[in-house]
Formats: structure tokens, sequence, C-alpha cells
């Protein structure tokens, strides 16, 4: 049953972003990791596509544990963006550890870095856990200028954007409406 | 036609897309900012980067002895060793020079100046640089006793590097969380250029930030960019969040 709950997210979130070029995904947090195994489930069937997942809501090694070789792919990559912060130690060639989940810039860096140089004709994602977990340690306008950013430059590259957000966390709904689809998953969808 | 004016590239793509392609040729720009604000990589990539391209370059330091600069420099992906041994990239520690011409390493006169300032020209012309940095232009303003001292050193020696068609980069230290361009308050008005690198505090965290104030002769972007120094990559620069400055007002 779980896995074919996986399943049913797995080809929803993959429908929409064929046909969006970005997707906000609202999910209850204890569908949270239910979401996540769909995503890297997705993810691991399309390794000739280019990938950036950038966590905020669960570490790489943390992400490493649980999803294994899909996190060793050369063609996923990860930015971590709060190891560094808890003082964690960070080593991986598969990810780039930011200093601090505030230095937004850097992170707008780091994603364009990570496709730069790469085949125009592979297609391209990123996948961000979770702006409701960005907002923990920033405040709302600057989040919405920074995903903003991010969407209109994704726009630019032909890049497509999942960006979760889980409902606990969140303050307002405001952020998911910049995206051009978007996802609400219920415990009733799932159970 | 517009006639296209020659430039001198950064080393930074990001800034040297921000004012036309790069520095006026010729041109004495000041690097300002605080300790740690990211001047003297700043200076090192702009040297480095001329070197692949043909341009010779030479950086005087006063502050900071050889063997430390070359440390520091060796983590930076644009460091290149073979640069310095084949004479494309010169560093050279202006106290040595100093005290080999016997000059007064505390206060220079009008006379000590003036002969600093034709070693300094006869180096950039033997070694034929294109690119040129001296760090930093504080501590050696000190030396100077005068406010006119400083004005006249600043001028003969950016005008006669001008002629050789070399650019020149001043770095210039000021305390942190200040919009003060120099400690003397001379410099920026001899200059033909400034690059203000600052910082902005967000939630606790320090984010560097880089302005370009002026720049003569050349349309340039005023916007405060987030600058980022990595190993890899060296500087980089994207334009700073705008919710930032608001905050940033909030806490003053």
């Amino acid at each position: 049953m779980v896995d074919a709950v996986i399943e049913g997210i797995r080809e929803r979130v993959s429908a929409a972003i064929q046909v969006n070029q970005s997707v906000g995904i609202q999910v209850p947090e204890n569908r949270h990791g239910d979401l996540l195994e769909a995503v890297f489930n997705s993810m691991c069937r399309n390794t000739h596509d280019i990938w950036t997942f950038v966590t905020v809501s669960k570490t790489f090694d943390y992400l490493a544990k649980t999803f294994k070789e899909s996190t060793r792919h050369p063609n996923i990559k990860f930015i971590d963006c709060i190891s560094r912060a808890a003082g964690m130690s960070d080593n991986s060639s598969n990810c780039i550890f930011l200093e601090s989940p505030v230095m937004l810039e850097n992170l707008i860096l780091e994603i364009t870095n990570n496709f730069k140089g790469q085949n125009r004709d592979m297609d391209k994602y990123i996948v961000i856990d979770s702006l409701s977990a960005l907002m923990i340690y920033n405040d709302p306008e600057i989040i919405r200028e920074f995903i903003s950013l991010v969407m209109n430059r994704s726009r630019a590259e032909n890049i497509h954007v999942v960006s979760i957000l889980v409902e606990e966390e969140m303050d307002s709904n405001k952020l998911i409406q910049l995206n051009d689809k978007i996802i609400v998953l219920r415990d009733s969808f799932i159970d | 036609m517009p006639i296209k004016k020659e430039v001198c590239s950064t080393g930074i793509e990001e800034l040297d897309m921000k004012m036309s392609g790069g520095y006026p040729l010729g041109s004495t720009v000041l690097v300002t900012g605080c300790s740690g604000s990211g001047k003297t990589t700043m200076c090192m990539q702009f040297l480095f980067n001329g070197a692949r391209k043909g341009e010779r370059g030479v950086f005087f330091t006063i502050t900071e002895p050889l063997f430390k600069l070359t440390k520091n420099l060796e983590g930076f992906a644009f460091y290149d060793k073979k640069l310095i041994e084949s004479g494309m990239v010169n560093i050279i520690d202006l106290r040595i020079i100093s005290e080999r011409l016997g000059l007064d390493t505390e206060k220079y006169t009008v006379e000590d100046a003036g002969a600093l300032l034709d070693i300094l020209k006869d180096i950039a012309d033997e070694l034929d640089v294109k690119r040129l940095v001296m760090d930093s232009i504080t501590a050696l303003c000190y030396r100077l006793q005068t406010r006119e001292m400083i004005r006249d050193f600043i001028f003969k020696l950016g005008t006669s590097l001008a002629v050789m068609k070399c650019t020149t980069l001043l770095t210039s230290e000021v305390p942190p969380q200040t919009f003060k361009f120099s400690q003397y308050e001379i410099e920026e008005f001899i200059s033909d250029g400034i690059l203000f690198l600052g910082d902005v505090e967000r939630k606790g965290d320090l984010i560097r930030t880089l302005q370009i104030i002026k720049m003569r002769g050349t349309a340039h972007s005023r916007t405060k960019f987030a600058l980022n120094i990595s190993a890899q990559r060296g500087i980089e620069l994207i334009p700073l969040l705008k919710s930032t400055e608001f905050e940033s007002l909030l806490k003053r």
C-alpha cells in the first residue's frame, strides 16, 4: 500500500513538472517523508536528467543514510543549507555545504554553478526541500524575493523548479502561489 | 558608430559585465573595505587572470609578508605558481625596497616619497607591467606626513602608470560598518574609480557586499552585490536581495 502511494505521488509530481516550469507541493508534516521518497524515486529513474536537490529540512548525512545510492549519482547534486550552521562535519563530493541558510545569494550562486557547462539538451531540475524550512531562518519577504529570483532565472535557462512546503511550518501560503502549478497532498489522498 | 573604449578585465566575469567590460585602461581604482572584505583576493584574481591573458602584473605588499601572502593564495584555483616563476605575476615586499633605498621605514620626507615613486615607476617600466596593485595605499599614506604629500604621491603614481597603459588597483582599509572610502579622505578624489567592499548583517551572519561607487568614463551599475569567495571560483558576485537592506537599516 505504501509503495503504491509513493508511486502515485511520484507520477503526479512527474506529470506536473513535465508540463509546468515550476511546481509547488504542499504536504502535511507526517507525509513529508513519503513525498521525499517519491521525489528520490523520481530522480533515480531519471538520472539522464540533471538534478539539484537543495536540502534545508534534513541534513545531507541523513539523506545519504536514508536514500543511499541515489545520493551518490553524478547527475544528482546536493546543496545542504543546514549542516554547517549546526556545526556538523561536512565532506562529500556530491554535496555543497552552505555556511548558513540565511546566505541566500550564495545558494543562488551554487544552484547556478551546478548547471553551468551542462549539456543544454538535458532536462534540468531544482528541488527545494523546503521553502517553509527556509522561512524558519529567514523573513518571509526575503524568501519571496529569493524564490521569485530563482524562478525567473530558471525560466530563462529552461530549468524546472519543484518547491516543497510543509503545512505545519508555513506562516503564509503566498510563497506557493508563485508556482505555475500547485499540488496539495493531503492525508486523505495518502491514507 | 560608437567608439569602443579600451578596458582592462577585472578578472571577475560579473564585474566586467557591470562596467562595460572592465576597468578603463590605465585607470587608478581604489578598492576599499574593512579587514576580511576580500580586497587582497580581488586584486590577486585581477593579476592572475590578467597574466593568463598575457598581461604582466606586479603586486606591492606593505602589510603582509610574502610567505604569508603566497600561502593564503595556494588554496585558490586562480593561483598558479608557474605564473610567478615565469615572471608574469611579480610579488614584491615594498618594505624591503624601502630598506634597500635607505628610506626611513616609519615616516617619509618629500625626498623619500619622490625616491619611492621613481623606483615604483622604474619597476613597472622594467617589468613592462600592464596591471599594478598596491596593498595597501593606507599603509603607504601613513608614512607620508601631510595630505598634500598623499595627494601628490597618488596623483603622480596614477599619471605615470596611465601613460604606460598600466591599470592600477590601490587597496584602502576602512573600519567595519562604515560608509567611508579611505583613511585620509584624499585617496578617493585622486582615483578614477572606487569599489566599495562592505558587509551587511542578516540574522547575525555577515554577508560580504560590493558596490561600484565611481568609475570615470564608464556607464556602470550602482547595484549592491553579494560577494562570495570560494576556493574553486575565487570572487563571484550576485545582486544582493533587496529585503536585506531594509533589515540592515532597522538595526542601525
